[in-house]
């Protein structure tokens, strides 16, 4: 553990869901360091537009997680690969709806999880970060 | 080599009874790490949720929580993270009081915050360990 680890960004291929650049907040998409792939937390932007889709909650999640696997495959990982996930909803009461709709993308073994509820900002219903395993 | 990402099998008979039917893994390992789930309080006899104060919820969390590190191999004292949520941060004493007994020194790094929780529990604790 004495040799020093390499860290890079990690960035999306599609340029419209590198929502932190395009909005010049002071966070990068990603950071790979060593083995590990630690994502910012994700929010449910259209990636034909790069705007936010604040349809139905299942519909949020679905395109935050389909954001989360292009981010994870940019970087040559997966979702395959994702040991850790924390879901931040809006309103708790959306659990069932998020859980329903999460398992599409991870019906096996799936990765360590917590979710809760808090305040989030732009109207978002859902964000979403993971830590996975970078090969 | 690539770094091994493996459900840890040797808590997977535990995670009937605490992930409740979820799309969740109770414990993950990849690479060197442990990726503990959030842990509600449970009875571990039982399966069921246990409802309690702040303090006896806590108590009860952080007792399976050992019980899991050690069924995967690790312990309280490979813990390098923990994240706390509390239904209110005015229970943060509570909690303390309890947690503060269940750790060697130096403890891990650790964030607490308030949220709303699943399932009317009023904490959740999840971590980060090495294997």
């Amino acid at each position: 553990m004495t040799e020093k680890l390499s860290r890079s960004v990690v960035q999306p291929r599609n340029p419209r869901l590198n929502v932190s650049r395009n909005a010049n907040l002071p966070h990068v998409p990603g950071i790979r360091i060593g083995d590990y792939i630690f994502l910012s937390g994700m929010g449910p932007i259209d990636p034909q537009t790069g705007e936010r889709n604040h349809g139905p909650i299942t519909e949020q999640i679905r395109t935050t997680l389909r954001n989360m696997q292009h981010m994870l495959e940019s970087a040559g990982s997966s979702l395959e690969r994702v040991v850790r996930v924390h879901v931040v909803l809006a309103d708790i009461s959306d659990m069932p709806e998020m859980e329903r709709v999460y398992r599409e993308f991870f019906p096996i073994d799936p990765p360590a999880r917590t979710a809760w509820s808090m305040q989030l900002r732009f109207g978002n219903g859902c964000e979403i970060e993971c830590v996975a395993l970078a090969t | 080599m690539t770094p091994r990402r493996e459900i840890v099998a040797s808590v997977r008979a535990l995670d009937a009874g605490s992930s409740f039917g979820r799309s969740v893994s109770m414990v993950v390992r990849g690479g060197d790490f442990l990726f503990v789930s959030s842990l509600a309080a449970v009875d571990p006899h039982s399966g069921e949720h246990v409802r309690g104060t702040t303090a006896s919820e806590t108590r009860q969390i952080l007792t399976n929580l050992e019980h899991l590190l050690e069924a995967a191999g690790s312990s309280l004292d490979k813990v390098v993270k923990v994240n706390v949520l509390l239904h209110t941060m005015l229970e943060a004493p509570n909690m303390n009081e309890v947690y503060a007994r269940f750790f060697p020194e130096p403890p891990p790094a650790r964030t607490v915050c308030g949220a709303r929780l699943p399932d009317g529990a009023k904490v959740i604790i999840e971590c980060t360990a090495l294997a």
